[in-house]
Formats: C-alpha cells, sequence, structure tokens
C-alpha cells in the first residue's frame, strides 16, 4: 500500500495559515481589551525569558496579560513555522516567484516582530496601526503560498481549479464565460486589494488614540465607511462576474465571500452599536434599547473582535479567489481565443 | 491538460508586473498609516471662556502656566491639598493605558472615557460630534443625574452610580463589569477634571475683576490662587454629601390608582405643568426649541459674534479718529479670532435638546420611583427641565413619579387633552 507522499511546502503553508488565523484573533483581541501594554518590557516577559515564563502566571494571571503574553507566544511560533515553510519552498519549489513569496514571508514577520517590539518599548500607538497593517498582509502572503504551493494531485481532485475549460464545443452562453475569464482577474484583484484597505482603515479607527481631533476621527469614519461601499459593491460584481466561469470553485469562493461582506456589514453596525449605542440622530427613538450597553462585555468584545476577523477572513477569501482566477485566465485563454470564443 | 506546475508558472508570471504594483499600493498605504506621530495628550486650554473674556495671548499662557503648576499634566497629575482628592486613585486613572508590576491596569480615564469625553474632559473626544447627546463637558462642573439640590455638585455616590449603570439612551456605557477600585478610581478622576476645569474658568474670569495696578497679570499667590480662586471650588465639591435632597417617605397605604390620577392631573395642570415640554401625548413633543446650558453658552456666543461682525460690516470707518479705529480693529480682531475658536474645534454645532419621550421608559437619570423624584424634585441641572421644588408640595411629587411610571402602560384611554394615542406614536 501506498502511503501518500506530504508536499512540505503547502502542508507548512497551510499549518501557517491555521496558526497566523489563531495569532490573529489574538491580537485582535489585544486591541479590543487595550491590552498591549499588559507587558511592559521586549522581548522578555517581566523580566523572564517569554518562553521560559511562567505557564500558571500565565493562564492564572490577568486577562490583559493571559492575551498579550499568548500573542507573542504565538507569534513566535509563526515565526518559526514561517521559516521552515520559506526552507521547504526553497527547497522544493523552483519558481522565482513562489521564492520571493516565501522571502517576502520571512521578511514580513520578521518587521512585524520588530514593530510589535517597538509598539511595547516606544508604547506608541503609531507604531501599532502599522503593526495592525501588516499582519494581514502577512496572512495574504501566507494564503497566497498557501494557494500556489498546492500539489497537482489536490488539483486534479477539484479541476475546475486548472482545467482547460471543459470541451471545446461553444455553447451559445460561452461568450459570457469569455468575457467573465477576462474581467473577473481585475475584479477580484480590485476586490483584494479593496479588502486590504478597508482593514487598513479599520486598524485607524481602533487605535486610534484620544488626543487626536474630531476631525481625524470623521474622516477616518468616512474612509471605512466608503471602503465597506466599495468592498461591496467589489464583491457583488465579482460574484457576477465568476458566475459565468465554468469553473465552480471561484464561483463558490465568491458567493462565500457576498455572504461574509454581508455578515461584516451588519458586525460592522454591531460594533458601532457596542461601542457607543444606537446613533440617536438616523434610528427612531423607539429602538433605543432600555438599558445602557455595558462597557467591556463579552457580547461587545465579541461583535468588535468578530467584526476585525471576518475583515481577515474576507481578505484571505479574496486572496484565494484572486489567484484562482488568474489561475483560470492562465490556462484557459492560449486554447480559446477571442475570434474562436465569439464566433 | 495543462500540468499544475505550468499553470501557477503561468499564473505567477502574469502576476509578477502586479506584484511590483500591489507591493508600492501597500507600502504607500502603510506610510500613510504610519505617517506622523501619536500626539502627546495635553489638556487643551478652554478657548471659548478665554476669547469670551477677551484674554490677551500672554494671559492666556499665564492661566496655562498656573494650571500646570497647580494641576499638573494628563500623564502626570497634580491634585492640590485643598481639593481632598486622592492622588493614588488619580495615578491609576491618569496616563496612557499601560499595567504596572503587578499587572494592574492604569490609564483607566484613557481606556474607557477620553475618546469621547476629551482627555481634558471637555466633552470634545474625537467620538464627540458623532455623539446625540453630545458627551459630557466637566469643565463647568454641572451634572445632570444627582440626588442633591439643582445647583449642587453630585455626591461621589451620584456618579459611581452613573458609571456603574451607564445612561440608556445615549451612549453613555454602563462601566458595571469593572472593578469597585476601578470605578472609584475613574469617579475621582472625573472629579479632578472637572475641578481643574473650574478653576481655569475662574481663573478666566478673574482678569475682569483685576485693577488698573495688577496690569493685567494675575497674582500668583497663595492667598489669591488657593483662598479665592481654588477653595470656593472645592468646597462645592466637598459639601454636596450635605446636600441631598430630603425626600419624604411614599405613603405606605397610598391607593395608586388615585396618585397616578392626582399625579396626572399636576402633569396637566399648572403648578408641575410638564406638558409643556413632554407634550400632551408624553411624546416629549411638546416644546422642543431649548438647548441645554452647554449648548446655550455656544449659541450665545456664535450669535455675538455673528451680529458683532454685521454691526462692525456696517460700520463706517471714515470719520473715526485713531482712537477708535484702534478700538474698531481690535473688537474685528475679537470677533475673528472667537469665530475662528467656534469653528476650530473648541466647541460643537449647537444641537436643541429633545423632551424625554415618557413612554419608552427609558430614564437617564435611573429608572428607581426615587431617581425620578430627584429629577422632578430638584429639575436637572443644565438642562430646561425646572425643579418642581416651591411649586409642587414635596408629598406631591410622588403623584407626579407614579404616573410617570405608569405612562409606558397606558395602552388606551385618553391620553391627552386633545389628542388621542396612536400606534404609530409609540413606535
Amino acid at each position: 500500500m501506498n502511503l501518500p507522499t506530504i508536499h512540505w511546502p503547502h502542508a507548512l503553508a497551510c499549518l501557517l495559515v491555521g496558526v497566523t488565523a489563531v495569532l490573529l484573533c489574538f491580537g485582535a483581541l489585544v486591541t479590543t481589551y487595550d491590552a498591549a501594554m499588559a507587558v511592559p518590557d521586549w522581548p522578555g516577559t517581566f523580566g523572564h525569558n517569554m518562553f521560559l515564563y511562567p505557564l500558571k502566571a500565565w493562564l492564572w494571571g490577568p486577562w490583559d496579560l493571559f492575551l498579550e503574553h499568548g500573542h507573542r507566544l504565538l507569534g513566535a511560533l509563526v515565526g518559526v513555522l514561517t521559516l521552515g515553510m520559506a526552507a521547504a519552498v526553497w527547497r522544493r519549489e523552483t519558481d522565482a516567484t513562489l521564492r520571493a513569496l516565501a522571502v517576502a514571508a520571512v521578511l514580513l514577520v520578521v518587521v512585524q516582530g520588530v514593530l510589535g517590539g517597538a509598539r511595547v518599548l516606544l508604547d506608541d500607538k503609531t507604531v501599532a496601526k502599522v503593526h495592525a497593517c501588516t499582519g494581514p498582509l502577512f496572512f495574504s502572503v501566507a494564503i497566497a503560498i498557501a494557494t500556489l504551493t498546492r500539489p497537482p494531485r489536490l488539483a486534479a481532485a477539484k479541476p475546475e481549479l486548472s482545467a482547460t475549460g471543459g470541451d471545446d464545443v461553444l455553447r451559445p452562453d460561452r461568450w459570457k464565460a469569455v468575457a467573465a475569464l477576462s474581467t473577473a482577474p481585475w475584479v477580484t484583484a480590485g476586490l483584494l486589494g479593496a479588502a486590504y484597505v478597508q482593514l487598513v482603515a479599520g486598524a485607524q479607527l481602533r487605535h486610534l488614540d484620544a488626543a487626536v481631533d474630531a476631525n481625524t476621527f470623521r474622516w477616518l469614519v468616512a474612509l471605512h465607511l466608503a471602503g465597506a461601499l466599495l468592498v461591496t459593491v467589489l464583491s457583488i460584481v465579482a460574484t457576477g462576474t465568476c458566475w459565468w466561469l465554468e469553473a465552480g470553485a471561484p464561483r463558490r469562493l465568491a458567493l462565500m465571500i457576498l455572504v461574509l461582506v454581508g455578515c461584516q456589514l451588519l458586525l460592522g453596525a454591531g460594533a458601532w452599536v457596542v461601542s457607543w449605542g444606537f446613533p440617536a440622530d438616523w434610528l427612531p427613538q423607539s429602538w433605543t434599547p432600555a438599558q445602557a450597553t455595558v462597557a467591556r462585555s463579552a457580547r461587545g468584545a465579541a461583535v468588535v473582535t468578530g467584526h476585525v476577523v471576518l475583515g481577515m477572513l474576507i481578505l484571505g477569501a479574496s486572496v484565494v479567489l484572486a489567484l484562482s482566477t488568474w489561475a483560470l485566465r492562465s490556462s484557459q485563454r492560449p486554447g480559446l481565443g477571442k475570434e474562436r470564443a465569439f464566433a | 491538460m495543462k500540468s499544475q506546475s505550468q499553470i501557477v508558472s503561468r499564473t505567477l508570471v502574469r502576476l509578477h508586473s502586479s506584484w511590483a504594483v500591489a507591493a508600492c499600493g501597500v507600502t504607500l498605504l502603510m506610510c500613510v498609516s504610519g505617517c506622523g506621530s501619536t500626539p502627546a495628550a495635553w489638556f487643551r486650554p478652554n478657548m471659548v471662556e478665554a476669547t469670551k473674556q477677551r484674554l490677551t495671548p500672554d494671559q492666556e499662557r499665564q492661566v496655562s502656566t498656573v494650571m500646570l503648576a497647580m494641576f499638573g499634566t494628563p500623564d502626570a497629575p497634580v491634585a492640590p491639598p485643598e481639593t481632598g482628592l486622592d492622588e493614588a486613585k488619580l495615578q491609576l486613572a491618569a496616563g496612557p493605558v499601560h499595567s504596572d508590576i503587578v499587572g494592574r491596569k492604569n490609564g483607566l480615564y484613557r481606556e474607557h472615557c477620553a475618546h469621547c469625553h476629551g482627555v481634558t474632559g471637555d466633552g470634545l473626544g474625537p467620538t464627540a460630534a458623532f455623539l446625540n447627546p453630545y458627551p459630557r463637558d466637566y469643565r463647568p462642573g454641572v451634572f445632570k443625574f444627582k440626588s442633591t439640590e439643582r445647583s449642587d455638585k453630585p455626591t461621589h455616590e451620584d456618579l459611581v452610580r452613573i458609571l456603574h449603570n451607564g445612561i440608556p439612551g445615549t451612549s453613555m456605557p454602563s462601566f458595571a463589569l469593572l472593578s469597585p477600585p476601578k470605578v472609584e478610581a475613574l469617579v475621582e478622576y472625573v472629579k479632578y477634571l472637572s475641578i481643574r476645569g473650574e478653576t481655569e474658568i475662574a481663573l478666566m474670569r478673574a482678569f475682569f475683576e483685576l485693577d488698573d495696578e495688577a496690569q493685567g497679570k494675575l497674582p500668583e499667590t497663595r492667598e489669591f490662587l488657593v483662598d479665592e480662586v481654588l477653595t470656593p471650588v472645592t468646597e462645592k465639591w466637598k459639601s454636596a454629601a450635605d446636600a441631598l435632597i430630603a425626600v419624604p417617605e411614599m405613603a405606605s397605604d397610598l391607593d395608586l390608582a388615585a396618585s397616578i390620577a392626582k399625579g396626572k392631573e399636576l402633569f396637566y395642570g399648572d403648578k408641575a405643568n410638564c406638558v409643556k415640554c413632554h407634550g400632551p401625548t408624553a411624546l416629549g413633543d411638546g416644546q422642543a426649541n431649548d438647548y441645554d446650558d452647554w449648548n446655550k453658552a455656544i449659541v450665545e456666543v456664535s450669535k455675538e459674534v455673528k451680529s458683532g461682525l454685521e454691526r462692525a460690516g456696517e460700520t463706517s470707518t471714515s470719520g473715526m479718529d485713531s482712537e477708535a479705529l484702534a478700538e474698531h480693529r481690535g473688537q474685528l480682531a475679537w470677533l475673528d479670532k472667537f469665530g475662528r475658536v467656534l469653528d476650530g474645534g473648541d466647541a460643537l454645532r449647537p444641537r436643541t435638546i429633545q423632551p424625554r419621550n415618557l413612554r419608552h421608559g427609558i430614564y437617564r437619570g435611573g429608572r428607581r420611583p426615587l431617581d425620578l423624584y430627584y429629577r422632578i424634585h430638584a429639575g436637572i441641572n443644565g438642562a430646561p427641565m425646572p425643579a418642581a421644588k416651591g411649586t409642587v408640595p414635596p408629598e406631591e411629587i410622588w403623584h407626579i413619579v407614579n404616573y410617570v411610571k405608569s405612562l409606558p402602560y397606558e395602552l388606551d384611554g385618553e391620553l391627552g387633552a386633545d389628542r388621542p394615542m396612536v400606534a404609530k406614536d409609540r413606535f
């Protein structure tokens, strides 16, 4: 009996994506609970070597300490995994760009670690903002590597990601598929960019310093709302475009992103409500709940943190969708010229 | 069928040029994100009051210097002993958010309050403009919901209660999940900011009473700063606990239906005249063109600036002598400065205050009958809600309380003199 061989670059990249997702959840919780300065030193933890900090003090200590120290430990784990993944990619993959992506992941994880340390040592929210922008960027790179290192065996199991698009006999509505094939990569790339910009705008709001003026906050809210509109429109267009693709995976992925964006809009509104209550100017008075919102409630923290995490998921899914559509375009267009398609 | 590696390779080649564009975009975004440094926390001077009192730049500087010496900075607050404030509690609430060596969180005010109330406690935090009602400006030392008479300060317990319960119907959340020491620290810091703000206003107003010998400069002696300026402010806070409203007990054999009927009579009658603002249906649809004190102050100075500019525009300078011309120019410069202060982030756009819809059962100052008694007896300080004290006997205030408490459950019957309640009014 032949045991399946492990394709290490892909396996490690997938593991990296999973651990990074947990790391990002911890990071989002650290910001929600304003726990970034729960441990005043770096790279140590209250004078201990970070890895030798007593388990009991961590797990049974203050909640803020649990989050911040956990975030650091997960960050270290992600660093080690990134090195392993990069080594595997370098050894097993020959493509220069894939190798470059692996190097970019290593650089990003190092930069991210240093930024995290600087945020603590300088106690500076500006560094925190950049730290919050680098996290999703690294997550995107990790997902891109995991997608592109997918072994042929797995690709064969799902031919829609790599197939040439089925038979060469043109159906009457085939021209729509061809048009979608040329449009979808650009739309999905736009969606990916917009999802990232939206996370950057959200990071500015999340790390808002109390000393900034009202105009700054007003502009940031406007930017975040405009970003939400852009992501919503692009996800609708992407779904509409991918719907005509002959491959099923991008279609399902785009639909999933659209659903996630819908949930994200609800969570965004929820994040406002749990932070500042119902906007009295815009809603009928009778909508106002009889009780005040409770600051630092688990439900409130879940809504706000969930909004951030879902934003990361939308970004990650957008990476896969963009790569899928580009891969389809690469695989199908050479064999299916426009003249023939529209004939 | 092409192999997966070929497709990946082709995809990467196609994406190759896009990488450069994407990398540039991301770098640009991160640079924008990280551009500039975090602004240092500082106590913003009360520029509306300073301009209203026509302080010169030198006088503004003197006030800032004195305030710094007396009260320190947001990161290192100082409480003069006369305030009676607990320094340890202030240190816990002040400064940036961080945990100390024993894992105790510091910087509580900036973590929980400053985004709305502002670092200075001026109600001008970054989120303030989005909220309705605006967050409280502590500087005038006026608080709405308390157990003391209208013009008195709230007690320590009043502020603790507000933090614990929040203010339903507004953006002020409940901090019931914070530990009592943290709530205590926050209350102490709110009192500190309020005393600081009131002292600043008193100093600015003191310039008006200076004689010629002072040459436009405040005396920086202990007698003046502490005895004449600070002590009158702190005494009011210290005496708050002695100014509790005396509440008569509600009769144990009270006929509730009769009490509600009596309360309704008072509600619509001339003595209490609640109907004037809360409306004939108690939906808050009465007089709604008034302002609270904070907004009224801005409305008044805005009117003053506007009418001053109009008058200045109509004034001809051709026949003026040099002294009159200099005075005219000084007035124009002052009006111009005031306009810039009002538009430049030192004040929020005034909003009228909406009388409470009493049929929702949402009571901002607390839902206990006792809380309603306090509101009706003393009115709401800083708001147009007048005190019934003096016009309605204390025992009869309970009737109004009972009627108000019954309003959300009054499902049928005649609600107002001329307007029955319909479903759309309720929802």
